[in-house]
């Protein structure tokens, strides 16, 4: 009977795992799509302009968008690692605090890359360059806060270490990762192309 | 296999938790229910204005028209007709169709017809259903804004939709409520597609679960997939609405770069068509699996069946330009998507065979679940018929914007899926309430709004062929029009027939819940696994988790005895 039991909370714990990895795998899918879609669309604004960027517009400085891709990798790495040492089971939470501390520092560089285009006199309604500007980065900026509430999530879900923390710690770094790979696109499509 | 079972959890004790914020999938799907029917009669009445305006022209609506509009005398005014309509597409297809098949029948058959105690995440179920009611509050309120709700369409196309269609703040909350929908239905999809992937009972692979799981699995892929991209356009709309970007902007390109008001149209589409089969999948497949309940027969190539809803499932993701004929399309890309349309057919035919097939020499049991679904297969056969006319270029650019679009997309979308919902609703009442419904007044319910909604979308279709425009307030100031005022009326007539057979309907339903015949456990002598356990389902479905032996449409085997159906959970009778 006890042993029966033991059986049917481990079959419940490996089921666990496998449910969360599918839910957040169907979650990356959906958020996947809304991101393919903002760039569907600027791929149309973009190859459908005469000249781009649109007349009286200049591309922004390239200075800040760099260190947000910089930083941005950065906290993926240093993500990764520990969740190599959740797996090899050291308790370690270096790691996460510096992937939340470079999270938050994406979060600044975003506020001082918006302030920046506001004192270039560029605003949200200055034409759909600025639009999508705009309006790209506050849709990714919006996901980097839920990314964010899901790495201090971790830290109470790591002080009840147990056969389900690798996984959580794991769907929370595809959820991370996920957002870092966002930006490097929108980086490099919107910014530098 | 199922991975694990779930855990028998404590019964609520309070109402609250008991009635209101329950983790239950069954009362979730109740919840659903009621909202999806109070909606069916707002969007109806609507629907019934609408028909009003167009039979009787400057007339008054009889008794409710003066309080409606006591500015009018009672006459449905201009602009509450564009919002009237906008209003009846919305509230139809987002508040009333999609709660009712996919949010109730969805939640109340996943975890019951596989053999699971409830959703793998009930918490995110209970927040899926009270999101939606955010939602429908934000959609209602915005009929109390200064300048009334949106008016620009249920597909709000730009311009229409943007601050220089539509100033009014209903516009914002028509997008805010359309996007909170969608996270909630997205909340729902990830439940529903992890759920069927890892709950079904022991022994039910893929091809054991019936194929109102599979209608509604596939659903809720295209949910997970598509929704989003509507989000994305709502975002931006709603961007442009509020903090003036100008991405669905024509004209600005004279200052500083053009905005697209037909993207919109792409983005709305991308994820519109797909829509359609969100809402007609599970009815297709609630109706493939009770044909076969009901004609005692095994259903007619049931995994043919299944793989053909797949394939539509896939080439409804690549369809999207259909609705976009008119819009300047290159007709290299009318073509491909002509092509790719005409492609849905052979999958269709292939279902629409089998179900046939079913029905062929089946020893066919009249009730009402099985007249709804038979309804189902005569108006899906016409609309998808229909549909033919509206996929071909040339006779699209000619129909395009007519009453002949209305009446295809309403036999389609409203008339089948409709139908539909009423099988299910009058098939699984008595596992839901524990007792059964009046067979006399569902065939009443059931003959009264074939005959109605026949003569409304037939109706349609020969005026819309006949050239008359959709959206027109008063399309008789063109004299060419006039001699389709009686047909008009004809219409109009048909639609107080329907909206009349439904209070059958709500009397049987309200009645029947607490006054009707105690229902047994298997009233329809059904093999599939929800009708092993009492009627009400107990809060936890299952005391022992069933261990499925044999499909679920295992009808008239000659080797059985003393019945002709098997349980899912009995080994295949063999001679």
């Amino acid at each position: 009977m006890a042993q029966a039991q033991a059986h049917n909370i481990a079959q419940a714990k490996e089921g666990d795992k496998v449910i969360s990895t599918i839910a957040m795998i169907v979650t990356l899918v959906s958020f996947g799509m809304l991101f393919l879609t903002l760039m569907m669309g600027f791929a149309i604004y973009r190859f459908t302009a005469p000249v781009w960027p649109p007349a009286g517009m200049e591309k922004p400085s390239l200075l800040l968008p760099t260190i947000s891709t910089l930083v941005i990798v950065l906290s993926s790495i240093i993500y990764m690692s520990f969740e190599k040492n959740v797996v090899k089971g050291m308790a370690d939470k270096r790691g996460l605090t510096w992937t939340l501390i470079l999270g938050v520092a994406f979060m600044v560089s975003q506020f001082l890359f918006w302030n920046q285009l506001k004192s270039h006199g560029i605003f949200v309604s200055s034409g759909i360059f600025a639009s999508i500007i705009y309006a790209f980065t506050w849709i990714h900026a919006a996901h980097i806060v839920a990314g964010l509430g899901l790495l201090v999530w971790l830290y109470s879900a790591l002080k009840t270490a147990d056969s389900m923390t690798a996984v959580k710690v794991a769907n929370v770094g595809k959820f991370w990762h996920f957002l870092g790979i966002v930006w490097i696109i929108m980086f490099v499509t919107i910014f530098v192309l | 296999m199922a991975f694990f079972e779930q855990e028998i959890h404590d019964a609520p004790t309070t109402f609250l938790s008991k009635y209101v914020f329950s983790f239950d999938h069954k009362v979730i799907a109740k919840q659903f229910l009621w909202y999806g029917i109070a909606f069916l009669g707002i969007g109806g009445m609507m629907a019934l204005l609408i028909r009003w305006t167009l039979a009787f022209p400057g007339e008054p609506f009889p008794v409710i028209g003066p309080m409606l509009f006591p500015h009018t005398g009672g006459v449905v005014p201009p602009d509450t007709y564009a919002m009237l309509f906008t209003l009846h597409g919305t509230i139809m297809i987002f508040f009333a169709i999609t709660p009712i098949l996919i949010g109730a029948f969805g939640n109340y058959c996943i975890p019951l017809l596989i053999g699971a105690r409830d959703m793998v995440f009930p918490t995110l179920n209970m927040l899926s259903f009270w999101l939606a009611f955010v939602s429908a509050v934000l959609l209602l309120a915005s009929l109390f804004t200064p300048l009334g709700g949106a008016a620009g369409g249920w597909t709000s196309y730009p311009t229409l939709s943007t601050l220089i269609g539509s100033a009014g703040v209903g516009q914002t909350l028509w997008c805010l409520s359309l996007f909170v929908l969608g996270v909630s239905s997205t909340m729902g999809a990830v439940n529903y597609i992890a759920t069927i992937i890892t709950l079904r009972a022991p022994g039910m692979g893929y091809f054991d679960m019936p194929l109102t799981i599979w209608g509604l699995w596939l659903t809720a892929i295209l949910n997970a997939i598509f929704l989003p991209v509507l989000g994305a356009g709502l975002l931006l709309l709603t961007f442009d609405r509020v903090f003036g970007t100008t991405f669905f902007l024509a004209g600005a390109a004279a200052t500083s770069g053009s905005g697209d008001p037909v993207l919109f149209q792409h983005v709305f589409w991308i994820f519109g068509h797909p829509e359609v089969y969100i809402l007609i999948l599970p009815a297709w497949g609630i109706v493939s699996d009770l044909l076969s309940f009901f004609a005692r027969k095994p259903a007619f190539g049931a995994k043919a069946t299944a793989l053909a809803m797949t394939s539509i499932t896939i080439l409804s993701t690549l369809v999207y330009g259909h609705h976009m004929y008119s819009t300047q399309m290159s007709p290299l890309l009318t073509q491909s998507f002509m092509m790719l349309t005409m492609t849905i057919s052979i999958p269709s035919a292939v279902f629409f065979a089998n179900w046939l097939g079913t029905l062929w020499k089946g020893a066919i049991r009249f009730q009402t679940p099985m007249l709804f679904s038979l309804g189902v297969v005569f108006v899906f056969g016409l609309g998808g018929l229909t549909g033919l006319y509206l996929a071909t270029v040339s006779t699209d650019l000619y129909l395009h914007d007519t009453y002949f679009v209305v009446g295809h997309f309403h036999y389609t979308m409203a008339a089948s899926v409709l139908l539909g919902g009423f099988a299910a609703t009058y098939f699984w009442f008595p596992k839901m309430f524990g007792r059964m419904m009046n067979e006399t007044l569902g065939k009443w319910h059931f003959w009264i709004s074939m005959i109605g909604l026949n003569g409304i979308f037939m109706g349609m279709m020969i005026i819309g062929h006949a050239g008359m425009h959709r959206r027109i307030y008063n399309p008789f100031v063109y004299e060419f029009l006039q001699n389709l005022i009686p047909l008009n009326m004809f219409i109009t007539i048909s639609a107080l027939t329907m909206g009349a057979a439904q209070l059958f309907f709500v009397y049987n339903f309200v009645y029947s819940m607490f006054k009707g015949p105690i229902a047994t456990q298997n009233p329809w002598e059904v093999g599939t696994l929800e009708w092993t356990i009492p009627s009400p389902a107990p809060h936890y479905n299952f005391k022992e988790v069933p261990v499925v032996k044999c499909g679920p449409h295992e009808f008239g085997n000659p080797n059985l005895s003393g019945k002709d159906f098997q349980y899912q959970t009995e080994e295949l009778v063999r001679a």
